[in-house]
């Protein structure tokens, strides 16, 4: 027993390792963007006073509070569309039988499995027709409905019990009654995970949001990739620019654990 | 039809409301441009004039014969193929020894997963800093004596593609230990104290035990990871925008650059059809080597 213990402190020792090297990259991003700007890099935080007002530079200096804000919107709005919008069509697809719902639920399957590029020229050609490039309908609305999430919802839906249902039948309850009332409330579980994972993916997208926006609906990931082009922007800037699209993600993490662990294991369970 | 049921033609009627958010979105936004797509890979379209003519097969026979296409898929297949063994083999390991009982697991198990949680394009701009002259990676592979190009890690041909290769495998180990780890949670406990009881050795366990129980996990893993390392494009167009000299040049950014640069959409979207097929094919044989690889131990 004593064997076992020992090994495992020296398996904790080995990962303690790992990981400082694993998260070096992130520090140096902390630490890059609180460092002089005529620093090259060997910034010693514990010396030198960190300089926050990189970050107030950006806000001032550069149209970054549209970016933030943009970013913001798109994910709040993408992650309240799939909530209210996914858990419906889950439902149907686990619960009701009618024509045309193999096709529906081979379709999400299907959508999951083609490749986002495939997509990229029609899109832009398709959102231009719209007159919607460059707005954040381009980059909300075509994602308001994720297929995992409908996936997620009818795997979800269809482990509970019938009977729960036909009670509220008998009860007299209509169907949408049922859905809204009885049914969406014991999934809970499931549409936090829903949310959690969009919101992740959403606020990190780049490809539709680079591809379908200029600078008006820029969001931030779109934003810095363009920052790498402008000669004026700095390291410690650009690490303060990052450092802000990568905060919230952290905060959703720490409070969402669970569900975003949750959600990035669903996609295996099922098959 | 008991009675209590709506009639049918109601309850498909219902039916079909709950599911419309969905019918609109697929039919608007995922058939309709892939049917665009479709089309555009058979005409030759200008995009300044609108005019368009038919062409039958030339595109796909342009893309085949172009050099720079079979270029940027051999430099797609360099990082696959060189990512993917990498990336599952450290994540097995990984997730092995957060399985075990050790302090701190949760904090360690949140702490790999950090690079992942983090958007792409700002892992790919850090590393960009990281690799660049002066780097902290650049001094370090200096100071350990490996041969470091004097401009820098991405600026030399022969070492830009692997840096972004080392910087994926970084990124993602942590997700897939997660994924595995997902895995080895669901193995019974006296199972594992059944073999530890009758001795059985730490290879026999991991044989009899734990690799049925990560297989089913692996098949996944090792696919969504092929399909995403195939579509490589975020960290080439941060980091590298496929250069030097076309060094890092992947599929889809070769396709990225026929339709947004080049304005040749019949072009861009055939090739992208002909890389969808390649993806389409190795994701069938990957299902069908796994399949058959049960079918023999069974």
């Amino acid at each position: 027993m004593s064997d076992r213990t020992r090994r495992d402190t020296w398996t904790s020792v080995l990962l303690l390792f790992l990981l400082a090297g694993m998260l070096f990259p992130l520090v140096w991003m902390v630490v890059g963007s609180l460092s002089p700007r005529w620093d090259a890099g060997w910034f010693n935080p514990f010396v030198q006073p960190p300089v926050w007002a990189n970050y107030g530079d950006l806000f001032r200096v550069m149209p970054f509070g549209r970016y933030l804000i943009n970013s913001a919107l798109v994910a709040l709005l993408v992650t309240a569309g799939n909530v209210i919008f996914c858990f419906p069509v889950g439902y149907a697809l686990a619960r009701r039988r009618f024509a045309g719902r193999s096709f529906l639920f081979w379709a999400a399957a299907g959508v999951l499995m083609v490749p986002q590029y495939v997509l990229i020229v029609p899109m832009f050609a398709f959102i231009h027709q719209l007159g919607w490039y460059d707005t954040l309908w381009a980059i909300a609305i075509p994602f308001l409905v994720n297929p995992l999430g409908i996936l997620l919802v009818r795997s979800a839906v269809s482990v509970v019990p019938r009977e729960v249902e036909e009670a509220a039948i008998l009860d007299g309850a209509g169907p949408w009654r049922i859905i809204y009332r009885i049914v969406m409330p014991i999934c809970r579980p499931a549409l936090a995970v829903l949310a959690v994972q969009v919101f992740w993916l959403t606020w990190n997208a780049f490809l539709f949001p680079f591809i379908l926006t200029g600078d008006k609906a820029r969001t931030l990931p779109v934003a810095l990739a363009m920052f790498r082009g402008y000669q004026g922007v700095d390291r410690p800037h650009l690490f303060a620019a990052a450092m802000i699209a990568t905060i919230p993600v952290i905060i959703v993490f720490l409070f969402f654990q669970r569900q975003i662990v949750a959600g990035i294991t669903a996609g295996a369970v099922k098959r | 039809m008991t009675t209590g049921h709506p009639p049918r033609g109601r309850h498909t009627a219902t039916s079909w409301l709950l599911v419309s958010p969905w019918a609109v979105i697929l039919a608007v936004f995922w058939l309709y441009p892939f049917a665009y797509a479709l089309g555009l890979s058979f005409v030759s379209y200008e995009i300044f004039s609108g005019s368009w003519r038919w062409v039958g097969f030339a595109n796909f026979a342009a893309v085949l014969a172009n050099v720079e296409f079979w270029q940027a898929l051999g430099h797609t297949v360099i990082f696959t193929v060189g990512t993917v063994p990498v990336t599952t083999t450290l994540a097995v390991l990984l997730a092995l020894a957060l399985n075990r009982r050790i302090w701190g697991r949760a904090l360690f198990r949140a702490g790999f997963f950090a690079p992942t949680l983090t958007a792409t394009v700002v892992m790919a701009l850090v590393f960009l800093h990281l690799y660049g002259q002066g780097g902290y990676l650049y001094s370090l592979a200096g100071w350990i004596g490996l041969p470091v190009p004097e401009q820098g890690f991405l600026l030399s041909e022969k070492t830009a593609l692997v840096s972004v290769m080392v910087m994926d495998v970084w990124i993602s180990v942590g997700y897939f230990a997660l994924l595995f780890l997902a895995g080895l949670q669901t193995i019974p406990a006296e199972l594992v104290d059944d073999a530890l009881i009758h001795g059985a050795s730490p290879w026999r366990r991991f044989r009899a035990i734990t690799w049925p129980y990560l297989r089913p996990m692996m098949l996944y893993a090792v696919v969504i990871n092929l399909i995403k390392s195939f579509q490589i494009f975020t960290e080439i167009f941060v980091m590298t925008q496929g250069g030097p000299l076309g060094a890092t040049t992947t599929a889809v950014y070769h396709i990225y650059v026929a339709g947004f640069e080049r304005f040749n959409l019949g072009y861009a979207s055939a090739a992208a059809f002909v890389l969808f097929a390649v993806i389409a094919i190795i994701s069938l044989v990957q299902f069908r080597l796994f399949a058959f690889g049960r079918g023999v131990e069974e």
